[in-house]
């Protein structure tokens, strides 16, 4: 056996195994219904429509961000996020949220990432992160 | 119509010339100088299509439906020569227009070098030919007309007097929604305008505009120097597969070395700046987000840093025995292409849209299709050719080695670094099958890396080449060894590090910086051209120090500015002095800076972009040689806009210790009541309360009174007091743990109510995120060493190529 494949293949494959087992850790599924998020106790990627009627609030104090998210079944569930109030907010027609559904009864967001489609006009996307 | 001509005979020529290529290898005589033609027609259609879409965009034509896109009439002549690459069209020509300009050096460098020529230039024009494919009318011209597919434009793009016209009016529409008018531009409505006489370029006068993002210094040079690095990326597959060809693996790493060196030093130095946009104008915060699109340009890097090390095994132990590395070689310059032209198809494919900031729009089912086979194509050939060339390789090349050698150290550093280009490439790739990965997904697993290519980058210089004795080892860096270890522990020790990896990578870039230091001290005094890639190595370290510093030491604190009203933050008394409007109709927020006696001032931006009607904000850095004092924008009120959250026109900020006269009482809020019974409620998250005790002095009386906040489940509410001696009411309406609190005062016979006050408690709200970032001097000093060390290299090993 030749030196090199053994010291190449002992960082392979200690990097890959160690990688193998973070990205089950660290990985982060996409999912557009929020019965399930609430469902489950994992950190998702939540694709939904801001609820422009209930408005947003801002708490300045703890320096949260909060409003309600609906889903295509009209499922409404409210979005807390520690933050400042992502630029192009009110003009997003859909949200991707990052973040877990906690027991206090709203989904804890660390990401906002805003997507502006219009019928007319075109795609842009910005994240704050 | 000529850009599209143009184009289209590019790709001819392209084709053209790749088969005139290959004829000249297969040993026809009079079709290199047909081929050479060929290339040089192809140049120059792409350069003249070039500057026809730079035309059209300086003067506005915006027929062309890419111009209307992506530029508008109000851009500064700087930005609006950058709509040439805002959108995925114009991007791809300008990547196109750098791979024939650095294929127009490469043939002049390969002719001079033998039969090298042919195979190489065949390689590279299929390149290009695949990239004039992409820009071809078929697919994704900058050059298509707004009309080809029906598009609605807003009405206020258009020139307002045919609005009126009769002709028009069968194609507006109402926007359900947004209430706008659209017209619909068809080929139809083209024809219509032509019938009437109006140029088309009359009726539609203002274009899109750039995105806001985009509206800045980088954007003129990140993206072009980006696509300079991808073009110069095709050269090493084109000499590995130069050399497949001709089954001859000698020559190719000596005349690969200076443009493997210089591609990596250029797409190094645009990644980078790319990472200064986002820090310093963009506002992220930091200057790596692990964003896939970053990710997709720094995966190439890594390979191609990979590569750089293990070429230099090949062209050493080749000078007097047999080749080391040359399956290695050969796949690592085949890769970095490959994975140039895969971050492209991340990128472009639409793939990417919800994790991405960079994203392009989804391009439609061709382009997907077209950037899939592109990729194929190059990936097949690539490796279908090292897969032929396998056997024979094996059994040609053999050699010994010793575990204590300079070879072996630099192997495994290059698998390490491939490692660390797998990880990368793995997380960035996850949302092609619908999931993604957290950030520490990358930041774990990197910084392990980091630690083991530091400390292999100084023990591998320790080393000599072919075997080295343990012992001598010790005995010619006992020196350096000591050092290290005494600086790490300076700087361990003097700044806190207790993370047990950060301190070890500190050791460990310190270990290079020492070794690579002494090595360029002695060469420096010998032959300059030598000193390259230690400074290269010192250059990296620094880097590497300075994220240590700036990922695990930065302080944040987010703060309210009142104006007029100095505020303790992270060490520093920032005071908000007013905001100014610039001549951009930006809105400029000054904010004082003190500390220690030194004065300065910042001044973070916000405004409306009109172009997608969205808050900007734009960060604004207090530059020290130590560190950075960063300062985010977040919002700004002023007292008639809080009105709405409840507080009353005749909010008073009372600051701890500062007495403030109302009517003929003097109040002073001394600090907060807090009993430890409450605070450990409220870690409870059950209800609390705090006081806020205030001092009031009246005609020499004094009266302690206490105002409160209640918190019970999430609710706030306060409780207001009366001094019946001093005909005062205070009513607390918020409280800040920084030391302030907001109150409201009025009489209790109602006889004064705030009126007399209005005028003097109008008040001006600047929030701030504020955060001081240590050492970040560090990485961009790292950065511009490590560029000059690869620069070095790349003279010195262009000048070796020819001997």
């Amino acid at each position: 056996m030749k030196n090199k494949y053994i010291f190449g293949g002992f960082i392979i494959v200690v990097f890959l195994g160690i990688m193998g087992y973070l990205f089950t850790q660290t990985n982060i599924s996409y999912e557009e219904n929020f019965a399930e998020i609430m469902k489950v106790n994992k950190t998702v990627k939540a694709t939904g429509e801001w609820v422009k009627e209930k408005s947003y609030h801002i708490d300045k104090e703890k320096n949260l961000f909060s409003f309600y998210v609906r889903d295509y079944n009209g499922t409404e569930m409210q979005v807390v996020y520690k933050g400042a109030i992502p630029n192009n907010f009110e003009s997003a027609t859909s949200v991707v949220l990052t973040g877990k559904y906690s027991e206090k009864g709203y989904f804890h967001a660390t990401n906002i990432l805003t997507k502006c489609p219009s019928k007319y006009e075109e795609t842009f996307e910005e994240a704050s992160s | 119509m000529i850009g599209n001509v143009l184009l289209t005979l590019g790709l001819a020529a392209g084709v053209f010339t790749m088969v005139m290529y290959y004829l000249t290898y297969r040993g026809y005589q009079n079709t290199l100088s047909l081929a050479r033609v060929g290339y040089h027609a192809m140049t120059i259609s792409v350069v003249a299509a070039s500057a026809l879409l730079l035309h059209a965009i300086l003067t506005h034509q915006y027929q062309y439906k890419y111009v209307y896109n992506y530029s508008g009439d109000d851009l500064p002549v700087g930005l609006l020569m950058s709509t040439f690459y805002a959108g995925q069209e114009g991007s791809l020509l300008i990547w196109l227009l750098f791979t024939v300009i650095v294929g127009l050096i490469l043939l002049e460098y390969t002719s001079k070098r033998g039969d090298l020529e042919q195979r190489v230039m065949m390689v590279f024009s299929l390149a290009a030919a695949f990239l004039l494919l992409m820009v071809n009318p078929l697919l994704q011209s900058p050059f298509t007309y707004l009309w080809t597919e029906p598009s609605y434009i807003d009405v206020k793009n258009i020139n307002q007097s045919f609005l009126s016209m009769p002709f028009i009016q069968n194609f507006l529409f109402e926007d359900p929604g947004g209430g706008k008018t659209f017209v619909k531009i068809s080929t139809e409505f083209a024809g219509v305008l032509k019938a009437q006489g109006i140029a088309f370029n009359d009726f539609v006068i203002q274009g899109k505009g750039l995105n806001p993002l985009l509206q800045n210094f980088w954007m003129q040079i990140h993206p072009p120097i980006l696509f300079v690095g991808f073009a110069m990326s095709t050269v090493p597959f084109a000499f590995a597969f130069a050399s497949i060809m001709k089954n001859e693996y000698k020559d190719w790493v000596k005349q690969a070395m200076p443009w493997v060196l210089s591609g990596t030093m250029v797409l190094g130095l645009a990644i980078m700046l790319g990472g200064y946009w986002a820090y310093g104008v963009l506002g992220w915060g930091g200057y790596w987000g692990w964003d896939p699109v970053e990710n997709a340009s720094l995966v190439p890097w890594l390979i191609a840093v990979a590569s750089i090390h293990t070429l230099l095994v090949q062209m050493k132990s080749q000078k007097n025995g047999p080749p080391r590395f040359i399956k290695t070689n050969l796949i690592l310059c085949i890769m970095t292409y490959v994975l140039v032209l895969y971050s492209t198809f991340l990128t472009r494919s639409g793939i990417l849209g919800d994790a991405s900031v960079h994203s392009f729009v989804d391009p439609g089912m061709t382009v997907y299709l077209l950037l899939v086979i592109f990729v194929l194509a190059f990936t097949i050939l690539g490796f279908g050719g090292v897969a032929y060339r396998w056997k024979h390789l094996n059994e040609t090349y053999e050699y010994k080695e010793n575990v204590l050698s300079r070879e072996l150290a630099l192997f495994t550093g290059a698998v390490t670094l491939i490692a660390s280009g797998i990880i990368v490439l793995a997380g960035t790739s996850a949302p092609i099958f619908g999931t993604s990965v957290e950030i520490r997904f990358y930041n774990e697993l990197n910084l392990p890396i980091a630690i083991i290519i530091g400390l292999l980058n100084g023990f591998s210089l320790m080393l000599k080449w072919k075997s080295t004795n343990g012992l001598d080892i010790w005995k010619s860096f006992k020196g350096s060894i000591i050092a290290t270890l005494v600086l790490s522990a300076i700087i361990i020790v003097a700044g806190g590090v207790y993370d047990v990896m950060l301190a070890l990578l500190i050791i460990s870039s310190v270990f290079t910086i020492v070794i690579n230091s002494e090595i360029a001290y002695r060469i420096f005094k010998g032959r300059v051209s030598y000193v390259g890639a230690y400074i290269a190595h010192v250059g990296i370290a620094l880097f590497l120090i300075g994220s240590v510093a700036t990922g695990g030491f930065t302080e944040n604190a987010q703060v309210d500015l009142v104006k007029g009203q100095p505020s303790k933050v992270l060490g520093y008394d920032l005071t908000f002095t007013g905001f100014e409007v610039n001549n951009e109709g930006k809105y400029a927020f000054n904010i004082d800076i003190e500390r220690d006696g030194s004065k300065s001032t910042a001044a973070p931006v916000m405004y409306i972009a009109e172009f997608n009607n969205s808050l900007m904000r734009e960060p604004d850095i207090l530059n020290k040689f130590t560190k950075d004092f960063y300062i985010s924008p977040i919002s700004y009120e002023d007292s008639q806009s809080r009105a709405g959250d409840g507080h009353s026109h005749g909010d008073v900020v009372l600051i701890k210790d500062e007495p403030h006269v109302y009517h003929d009482s003097k109040i002073t809020f001394t600090g907060f009541n807090f009993p430890e019974n409450q605070m450990s409620a409220m870690q409870d998250g059950t209800g609390f309360e705090i006081g806020a005790v205030i001092e009031v002095d009246h005609n020499g009386q004094k009266y302690n009174v206490e105002p409160k906040m209640v918190s019970k489940g999430g609710e706030r509410s306060f409780v207001g007091v009366e001094v019946p001696e001093a005909n005062l009411k205070i009513t607390m309406s918020n409280l800040d743990a920084s030391g302030k609190v907001i109150v409201s005062f009025s009489s209790l016979d109602g006889s004064s109510s705030d009126h007399s006050h209005q005028a003097s408690v109008k008040q001006e709200i600047l929030t701030i995120e504020a955060s001081v970032k240590p050492y970040i001097n560090l990485v961009w000093a790292g950065v511009i060493i490590m560029v000059i060390g690869f620069t070095v290299a790349a003279f010195r090993r262009s000048k070796e190529s020819l001997a």
